[in-house]
């Protein structure tokens, strides 16, 4: 089944970007990374073969990204996220 | 030239077959642990959320490779086949399917007592309010 | 110095958890079956019933709607009940705060550029375009991909884009949160009384071929199932919708915008 070696590099893919959450720095930067994390796992979903999932996963991702950024302003990036 | 592609072909297949008998579920769970990880260290209560989410995400891809089938296509009925070796099982997407959606109310759930925090405390970071940790 | 040094630590933390769940994912990946697997555990039994039987039991090509909407509906109506829960939960954590007359000062005094003339009016273009995406992928949910929750979701969408891009007077109009989690428990209960109508004709909870249309429809043919997975869907559609809408609000209502682009 060839299609595992996509799934392969589609996940490590999302390790990564796991990983640039944990450690970035803006907060801003992560929610948008985050935003492309929910893209990788969309294609993920549309790989595996759960359409339906991958077009919620679409819709949800676009909402919550959207939830996040409005967050941040009402919260504040300056005082919070980028310290360092 | 055609050796090596041959050596590719064959190294490919191995990688294919590592794959599929336990790469999958091995790079799920990293996933998983790293999102664990990163709900436990970061010291920011709205990446501890993100890396919620980044949990979820591995649960609910979990529960589809359950569904895979080799040479299956989408779980939409086509008059020519009939057979149910032919479809993806539809079973973890309907499973599935619902708590995507139940994680956006999680998310909102959790913003909202996020929010509840910045008022009270004036931050939302953890070393301000508990006067402990500040790792990341 | 003091971050740095914490972040090197939390470095060496992420490997050395990376390194042990990969010991113990290969461990455990050799008792899980094999990916694409036709006889495995999960590919067996009841699913084949599903995938074989779904057309002619709720006459509805997409597997995923009949099971989510017909075989387990029970277990969607209480996902959905979930949701609500969620937007009560954060309706109750942060109260609405302003005054009728403050809100009707807010939306006007929002009516700022978002991103240039030329991206707000691209973006009012789109609108129009999901909103009957919406409405589509919610009438065509059992024939082809899609269902309650995504048009939920994606009139949730159109409305998000209306409300943070400003336009002049042709706006969509704003749902209130309280009114919000109203439709939101209208949804619900439509899921609810759609599982109680076969109740009164003899049937169970939720048995769609039962449903009391026979004006409309002969008893015991499958367009009743297709009807009743229409119905449920509706309410589905509603409650997502208006939960989404209803957080969005709150959250929206706390944010000052016009400190946010001073400070910019």
């Amino acid at each position: 089944m060839p299609v595992v070696l996509l799934e392969g590099l589609l996940l490590m893919a999302m390790i990564a970007i796991a990983v640039a959450i944990i450690f970035g720095r803006s907060l801003l930067a992560c929610v948008i990374i985050y935003c492309g994390f929910s893209l990788i796992a969309m294609l993920l979903y549309t790989v595996v073969g759960a359409a339906d999932v991958a077009f919620t996963e679409a819709i949800i991702g676009t909402v919550s990204t959207v939830y996040f950024v409005i967050a941040i302003k009402s919260i504040g990036d300056k005082k919070g996220g980028t310290r360092r | 030239m055609n050796g090596f592609m041959e050596m590719a072909n064959v190294a490919l297949e191995r990688i294919e077959f590592f794959l599929m008998d336990r790469g999958i579920y091995m790079l799920t769970f990293i996933l998983f642990a790293v999102g664990i990880y990163g709900m436990v260290v970061c010291g920011n209560y709205m990446k501890k959320l993100m890396c919620m989410n980044v949990m979820q995400v591995s649960i609910i891809f979990f529960f589809l490779t359950f569904g895979q089938k080799e040479g299956g296509t989408l779980p939409v009925t086509i008059a020519q086949l009939f057979s149910a070796e032919d479809y993806i099982n539809p079973l973890p997407h309907a499973l599935m399917l619902t708590a995507i959606v139940v994680s956006l109310g999680i998310t909102g759930v959790g913003l909202a007592l996020l929010m509840k925090i910045k008022e009270l405390y004036g931050t939302i970071e953890e070393e301000n309010i508990t006067g402990k940790g500040g790792g990341l | 110095m003091k971050y740095k040094k914490g972040r090197k630590r939390a470095a060496f933390g992420l490997m050395l958890t990376i390194v042990l769940t990969a010991m113990a994912g290969l461990k455990v990946g050799s008792f899980l079956p094999i990916v694409g697997d036709h006889n495995s555990p999960a590919n067996s039994y009841v699913a084949n019933y599903y995938i074989i039987h779904a057309l002619e039991d709720t006459n509805s090509p997409n597997i995923v709607t009949a099971v989510l909407a017909d075989y387990r509906g029970f277990d969607t109506l209480f996902e959905t009940c979930v949701l609500f829960l969620a937007g009560l939960v954060v309706m109750t954590i942060l109260p609405p705060q302003i005054s009728p007359e403050q809100r009707k000062r807010l939306v006007k005094v929002d009516n700022h550029s978002f991103g240039g003339t030329v991206l707000d009016s691209s973006f009012r273009l789109v609108v129009p375009v999901i909103m009957i995406y919406g409405i589509y992928v919610l009438f065509h949910g059992e024939v082809s991909l899609g269902g309650g929750f995504q048009a939920g979701a994606l009139l949730a969408c159109a409305y998000l884009l209306d409300r943070i891009i400003p336009s002049f007077d042709n706006r969509l109009g704003v749902l209130w949160e309280e009114k919000a989690v109203v439709l939101a428990g209208i949804g619900t209960f439509f899921y609810a009384f759609t599982g109680m109508l076969p109740m009164f004709c003899g049937g169970k909870f939720l048995e769609f071929g039962k449903l009391p249309f026979g004006i409309f429809l002969r008893e015991g043919t499958v367009q009743l199932h297709s009807a009743g997975i229409l119905m449920v869907e509706l309410g589905v559609t509603l409650c997502v919708m208006a939960i989404i809408i209803s957080i969005l609000e709150v959250v929206l209502e706390r944010t000052d915008f016009e400190e946010w682009r001073k400070s910019e």
